[in-house]
């Protein structure tokens, strides 16, 4: 009963507030995991003995002082372990802290669907589900050989040792958040290929100033482009998620500069061939974050480069001082925003 | 002041792109002062006819032509795109389009013919190849949209004049170049410069110019319809920052177009005045363009096939058919009465009158080679009363016989083409398609087209589309409507009971829905795409293809002319109706296997007339899948009828129409016939034609009758007489014709009152006798295999699927006819259904299910799978019969390859194994257990309740058990009556029933008032629901959407065999098993208590026993005398007949078809414990 797994009800586009509540936790353990966009993981082994309280009365301070001092509400799992404290945490709502029983653990897993378990993604989950094994005490009864011919030999034997309440994992103290999105969303179903890319470049160039500001270089760019559903296509019964279609790349170099990331986008998007594809929606998130100087730069002959990149510099300085919109791109200024950001 | 005419004009038929009816076009053009207006749609012919009558009716001279796109003389290379990996590549109109028009009569109507062929045959998007160019009779216009326009757009005179020398070279001086203004801005069409440069362009190169409004839609203010058009056209939505159409493509009036012309020829750099010239060429070319509708389309002409193709030989048709009639008395044995050879005669004197010998002889000829190869045929329709038509071997029934004149079908009098419709099987309809058309060869025979027309459900989806709205919620929108026309959308939200959520939410944030709703209506009835007609089929003489243009249908590759049925019929093209009818398939399988397991060979066409045995199953009304009396009121007719013979099948089958029903024929007809009622005739003199239905009007044929004996004027003119009454006009006419007659041939003025009441009531209503005769020969046929083989019946049900029920309905009955079902297994089942030996003494025929049935297998599949047969091992049959790796997870799932060992769910692990091992290639051996069985994994089996799920979600059928079997104990604890039980309930009680929906309909009915049928299966039998329109606000929704049903309300019995449930509250059962399973019954009792069941009292209180009284005994409410002012009332749609609708009746009902299975309602009912999610 010694991890915390907190979640905090942060809008999106607003992550950049985690750090900040990650220092809130850092106040009773030193060790906390970011789970970025919005929540954390907390092994509280010594502060239970120092606050001389359980992890359950601690997440209720935790709590409050979320609330008291950023106006932000959390919910709170507690376990003997982070997976279990994750699995929890479905269960847990602000206010109602779930609490994994240390000597009950496999009870408390048996009638839990097997997608609650970190690791254990849709294809799995539905894997399998196909096969009936769709609860954790399930899995926890199959043979081992037919859940490793399942799902492969690895991940059969980790999801059977989780699903028997054997936690192996640690909280690994980091304060990195290991990846960055954004997203531009149309008002209308998209066809424009011109305003596509206007809102790549617009997206990209974000991505590029806030990597920047806090001096970190990414390694992968993923483009998400979400879809109104095909004309004709039959929706789904639940009329749920739209569709979408992903494609990553990863960098020639980790970068921050908002050209490479540009054109890395470009050149997924252009790979799309999208014609007559109606997209609501277009996401760039940029993954594999490491600091900036710990990155790599090929140097070329080519002056432009090195320019560009200085120009950049004193771009990034007049946005801080005279607000985002000071210096843009020509082709963002031209028309106001080609998209609003989702939530800002 | 100069006319104007419109040289270029699209109406609706231009698909997806003209947003006016020919008929409207027409109108405007009369009321606007036009002589003469063209319609030039867009790869098509099809407005035609409807054009020419519209125009004939408005004073207008119609010119004909057509806009199609043209393949250029040099061929353009064009990049080829990367395939899109969403959402599909951009629909290409980039091919330049042409204006032809017809100009010599019927040489210019037999070339534009000839030209939309051409530019179809190619397959793929309709493209005319520049060697298709011919200019046979045909003015050619080269507008903003062709080739030569559009290098003047491009600012290219030089290349302009390159382009129009081919041109000039095909069509010389038949040549107009075409300008437009729609006030658009820039160079491009519609533009004002471009207009005037062509104008210039024109002048320059000798070329006489005209002004056209390149018109779209009759009136102004229909710009955003053109603009949802061309959305769904290019399948995109709208952008409304990009170009959207003018406005000003409206049929404009002669100042209007001066004025255009007049800025055209400034902006050209002329003075104002030559803008009359503009006017004058286009006038002119107007004036040239001559083509007669009559003479020249051949409107009101007939031509048969040439008498030499139908085994005339060198003798005339006439003869020819003289004397294979006379052979036909011979051979059917009639040569030695009397009375048929003056039939004959007589017959033969009236198709002689006709010059129609040919027609004979081309049905006969295509009927015999039907059953040449060997497939079910039987004539239906009017055609049956002909003794030439039996003769032939057309008509399975003798009309002598069963009295059914000649003059119903053809007289002297009748001027219209008369039309023989043949039934054959469905599953062979097409083999017979393919055998006409070799018989007489595709420059004598097309197929008819249909034209699909908007419907609210389609203008939902693609005006929505257009609009850009969420696809999932256009979804929910446009099924949560029944099928109504599409410009009843907003009356629809505004009445309907079913849509009362809709419509609440419609209210609540109308501006989510902007301009949907008026959209939706603008395009109600547009075609928007061309199908095949299911059964017409032209034979026409050589000259079939200079009178209609002909394209391949999409699927099948058929000829298929552009017009459709009456069109057809306009043209005095011959149509042959070649219905497909799926009894026929489903008996003919049934017959086959019979003869597959007991080599006993039956002949339907022989057997026995007036066999007890079937007559016992019709009156015991357990007709399901008997063709024609089936349905739930036919059920309940048949009840009350009783049949004991044929004859009784024919009034059955005539008394359960519309019309009958409607003039309450059917209640005094049972009274007589039980003889609860005396029979009378209205003179003794009537008592010979109204005999047979005790002294009930039924038939055409007595109306014939009974005016031919009153007024003593002919059958043949009795029959005009009869065509006449149903119009309020002529009947007046006909009433004063028909006392003066009837006096002058001696009956007193009371006699004459009470028949012309007859007359007057029954005369529109009837039913021709001939037509139930022809359909009560497969009744007859399909009741007496249910009744003697009724493993292969089911079968040929299951098979071919005819009916109207869910096949799961078929099943339950099979079930409980004592059909043991076998299920479904990959070593026994073959491609369709079959029966099979299950004990020998005493001997049981089982029904094996068949593979075809599981969801998601190709013939291919399923045809390998039975050849391969049988199995001895799961990796056996993966390896020969190479099933999808889906289609061996389904068919483990529903227990068809239990055979192999292990549970299903271990089979499906083997399987995917086997499908990795093949596409990795390395075809790893199987761990076998005990020889050649599968070893099991020890995954947990599927439960009971998921055997279920699977069997319905892959076969949609519940196969093992009857799926209301899982909620027995729930239902007892409600104290549900079983449909057994209630055949023994009360009138009047109030009962609780449940089961699955197997049909739903919304018929019209007598009292003009919409009525809910609904019929629940629950396994031990069939309940027939009805909700009258008091329900339908609790109701409707819940029965439209929900499968699974629970209502209350009150028996009402009508006889012995013959009662339904008039219901008044009703639940979606799936519901309350969820909540009965998550929150017990104090939930259930939470639910009952809520607004769905709110309307409490009137089921058992006084409601129930005045509706029963109301009711009437046909089953159909009588008008219900003072009702409260309904605000129906002035909606309700009054036929000619004086016989009131209600306008939502007779509707495909809201939701889901029962019909579709519940493949996609799966989870409502069933839902696994603890599932992911």
């Amino acid at each position: 009963m010694t991890i915390l797994c907190v979640r905090f009800q942060l809008p999106p586009m607003y992550e950049a507030a985690l750090p900040e509540l990650l220092g809130l936790l850092e106040e009773f353990t030193p060790v906390v995991e970011a789970l970025p966009p919005d929540g954390a993981l907390a092994d509280l082994r010594g502060a239970e003995r120092y606050f001389g309280r359980g992890a359950v009365e601690l997440a209720s301070v935790i709590r409050v002082r979320a609330l008291a001092r950023y106006g932000v509400d959390c919910a709170i799992g507690a376990g003997p372990g982070p997976m279990l404290a994750r699995v929890a945490l479905r269960h847990a709502r602000p206010g109602v802290t779930c609490a994994v029983p240390e000597d009950a653990v496999a009870g408390f897993l048996a009638d839990k669907p097997v997608a609650a378990v970190p690791g254990v993604g849709a294809a799995t989950a539905r894997t399998l589900d196909d096969y009936g094994l769709d609860t954790l005490g399930r899995v926890a009864a199959a043979p081992l050989s037919t859940l490793q011919r399942l799902i492969g030999a690895k991940a059969g034997r980790e999801l059977r040792e989780k699903a028997s309440g054997i936690d192996r994992g640690r909280v690994v103290p980091n304060a990195v958040s290991r990846s960055l999105v954004t997203e531009r969303a149309f008002g209308i179903d998209e066809l424009d290929p011109g305003r596509h890319r206007r809102a790549l470049l617009s997206a990209a160039e974000e991505i590029g100033s806030r990597l920047r500001a806090v001096e970190k270089v990414c390694r992968t760019l993923t483009l998400t482009v979400r879809y109104a559903g095909l004309p004709h296509s039959r929706p789904r019964s639940s009329g749920g998620t739209p569709t979408s279609t992903t494609r990553s790349r990863t960098l020639r170099e980790p970068t921050a500069h908002s050209a490479d990331l540009t054109r890395a986008a470009y050149g997924m998007y252009e790979a799309l061939g999208l014609q007559r594809a109606r997209v609501r929606a277009l996401a760039l998130r940029a993954e594999g974050l490491t600091p900036a100087d710990h990155a790599s730069h090929q140097l070329t002959f080519d002056p432009v480069d090195e320019k560009v990149r200085r120009v950049e510099e004193v771009a990034d300085r007049a946005r801080a001082k005279f607000g985002p919109r000071a210096v843009m791109p020509g082709t963002l200024a031209l028309v106001r925003a080609p998209g609003r950001p989702t939530a800002a | 002041m100069p006319g104007f005419a419109h040289l270029r004009t699209v109406s609706g038929f231009s698909l997806r792109y003209g947003a006016s009816h020919p008929e409207r076009l027409a109108e405007r053009a009369s009321e606007r002062g036009m002589d003469a207006l063209a319609l030039t749609d867009r790869d098509t012919l099809a407005g035609a006819v409807r054009f020419a009558k519209a125009c004939a009716g408005a004073g207008v001279r119609p010119l004909f032509g057509v806009d199609l796109a043209v393949a250029t003389a040099e061929p353009v290379h064009r990049d080829r795109r990367r395939t899109p990996v969403r959402g599909g590549a951009f629909v290409d109109e980039s091919a330049p389009r042409v204006t032809f028009l017809a100009r010599d009569g019927a040489r210019g109507w037999a070339g534009l013919c000839r030209l939309v062929t051409a530019a179809h045959a190619g397959g793929g998007a309709p493209l005319l190849p520049w060697a298709g160019q011919h200019g046979d009779g045909l003015v050619v216009l080269l507008g903003p949209g062709s080739d030569v326009g559009r290098a003047l757009a491009a600012g290219r005179p030089d290349r302009a004049a390159e382009l129009l020398v081919p041109w000039r070279e095909i069509h010389g001086d038949a040549l107009r170049l075409e300008a437009v203004w729609h006030g658009r801005t820039g160079t491009g069409p519609g533009s004002l410069r471009l207009a005037a440069r062509t104008v210039g362009f024109a002048a320059e190169q000798g070329v006489r110019p005209v002004l056209s409004n390149a018109v779209r839609y009759a009136d102004p203010g229909a710009g955003p319809v053109a603009d949802v058009l061309d959305a769904a056209r290019r399948l995109v939505p709208i952008d409304p920052r990009g170009e959207l159409d003018s406005g000003e493509a409206w049929l404009k009036d002669a100042p209007t177009m001066l004025g255009v012309a007049e800025r055209v020829v400034e902006a050209a750099g002329f003075r104002r005045d030559t803008a009359h010239r503009l006017l004058e060429q286009t006038l002119a070319t107007a004036a040239e363009c001559r083509v007669d509708p009559e003479g020249d389309l051949g409107i009101g002409t007939v031509h048969f096939p040439e008498a030499h193709l139908v085994g005339a030989g060198r003798r005339t048709a006439q003869r020819a058919l003289a004397s294979r009639a006379a052979e036909g008395m011979l051979r059917l044995g009639y040569g030695g009465r009397r009375a048929y050879w003056e039939r004959m005669h007589q017959e033969l004197d009236i198709i002689a009158h006709h010059g129609f010998a040919s027609y004979f002889l081309t049905v006969a000829q295509v009927v015999d080679d039907v059953r040449e190869m060997g497939i079910r045929v039987a004539a239906r329709g009017s055609g049956a009363g002909s003794l030439v038509n039996h003769l032939l071997g057309i008509a399975h029934a003798d009309p002598v016989e069963h009295g059914l004149l000649m003059e119903r079908f053809l007289s002297k009098e009748r001027v219209v083409l008369p039309d023989i419709d043949i039934d054959v099987e469905s599953a062979r309809r097409l083999e017979v398609y393919r055998a006409i058309i070799g018989r007489f060869g595709t420059e004598r025979v097309a197929t008819v087209s249909m034209p699909e027309t908007y419907r609210v459900r389609h203008a939902i989806r693609d005006v929505g589309a257009a609009l850009s709205m969420d696809p999932a919620e256009i979804d929910r929108i446009a099924k949560s409507f029944p099928h109504i026309r599409a410009r009843d959308a907003r009356a629809a939200l505004e009445e309907l009971p079913e849509l009362k959520r809709l419509a609440g939410e419609v209210r609540r944030e109308g501006e989510r829905f902007g301009r949907l709703w008026e959209l939706v209506e603008a395009l109600d009835a547009l075609p928007r795409g061309i199908a095949m007609h299911p059964c017409g089929v032209l034979l026409s003489d050589a000259s079939l293809l200079a009178r209609t243009p002909v394209v391949p249908t999409s699927g099948e590759g058929l000829p298929m002319s552009q017009f459709d049925k009456e069109d057809v019929e306009d043209l005095g093209l011959l149509k042959l109706d070649v219905l497909g009818v799926r009894m026929q398939s489903a008996m003919a399988h049934a017959v086959a296997e019979v003869e597959r397991v007991s080599g006993e060979r039956i002949d339907l066409d022989a057997v026995e007339p007036g066999d007890p045995e079937t007559y016992r199953l019709i009156r015991s009304a357990e007709t399901l899948g008997c063709f024609q009396i089936e349905s739930p009121g036919q059920r309940d007719l048949v009840g009350r009828l009783q049949p004991a013979g044929f004859h009784d099948l024919v009034v059955d089958i005539s008394l359960f129409r519309p019309g009958p029903v409607a003039a309450d024929m059917v209640r005094p007809f049972i009274e007589a016939r039980h003889g609860r009622a005396p029979v009378r005739y209205p003179h003794p003199d009537l008592e010979e034609p109204l005999k047979g239905t005790y002294g009930v009007v039924v038939f055409h044929e007595q109306i014939i009758d009974i005016v031919s004996v009153m007024t003593g004027c002919g059958r043949g003119e009795a029959d005009r007489v009869r065509r006449g009454l149903s119009d309020a006009e002529s009947q007046g006419r006909i009433r004063v014709w028909f006392a003066q007659r009837a006096a002058a041939k001696g009956y007193d003025a009371e006699t004459i009152r009470r028949t012309w009441e007859i007359v007057e009531a029954f005369g529109s209503y009837g039913f021709c006798k001939a037509h139930a005769v022809a359909f009560a020969v497969p009744t007859y046929q399909s009741a007496w295999l249910k009744a003697h083989h009724p493993a292969a019946f089911y079968a040929g049900l299951l098979t071919h699927d005819p009916g109207m029920y869910p096949k799961r309905l078929l099943l339950a009955d099979a079930r409980r006819r004592g059909v043991p079902i076998l299920p479904l297994d990959v070593n026994v089942s073959g491609v369709a259904h079959r029966v099979e030996l299950v004990s020998e003494s005493p001997v049981v025929w089982g029904l094996r299910l068949a593979l075809r049935d599981v969801h998601g297998i190709s013939e291919a599949e399923a045809r390998r799978i039975a050849d391969g047969q049988p199995y001895s091992s799961l990796v056996d049959f993966w390896e020969r019969a190479r099933p999808s790796r889906p289609l061996a997870g389904r068919l483990a799932q529903v227990g068809a390859l239990d055979a192999f060992g292990a549970n299903r769910r271990d089979l499906q692990l083997h399987l995917t194994e086997l499908h990795r091992g093949a596409r990795g290639g390395g075809g790893d051996q199987l761990p076998l257990a005990g020889g050649r069985k599968t070893a099991p994994a020890g995954l947990p089996d599927l439960t009971s309740a998921e055997r279920l799920s699977a069997e319905l979600g892959v076969l949609s059928m519940d196969a093992s058990r009857n799926l209301m079997d899982d909620h027995r104990e729930f239902l007892k604890e409600l104290g549900v009556v079983s449909a057994r039980r209630l055949r023994e309930a009360r009138h009047g009680e109030t009962v609780l029933v449940a089961g699955a929906k197997a049909a739903t309909q919304t018929p019209p009915i007598r009292s003009g008032k919409r009525v809910i049928f609904s019929t629940l299966d629950d396994g031990t039998g069939l309940v027939d629901l009805a909700f009258f329109d008091d329900s339908h606000d609790a109701c409707a929704h819940t029965v439209f959407h929900s499968w699974l049903l629970l209502v209350r309300g009150v028996v009402q019995r009508r006889g012995p065999r013959s009662l339904s449930v008039v219901g008044s509250a009703a639940w979606n059962l799936a519901e309350l098993v969820e909540v009965r399973h998550t929150e017990g019954l104090d939930g259930v009792a939470a639910r009952l208590a809520g607004p769905s069941g709110a309307d409490g009292s009137p089921a058992g209180g006084d409601g129930g026993p005045l509706r029963a009284r109301l009711a009437g005994s046909e089953g159909l409410p009588a008008p219900a005398g003072s009702a409260a002012p309904d605000p129906m009332a002035d909606r309700t749609i009054r036929l000619s007949t004086g016989y009131e609708m209600h306008p939502w009746a007779d509707l495909r009902p809201a939701g889901q078809d029962a019909a579709q299975g519940p493949a996609s309602l799966r989870k409502l009912w069933h839902q696994s414990p603890g599932s992911a999610g």
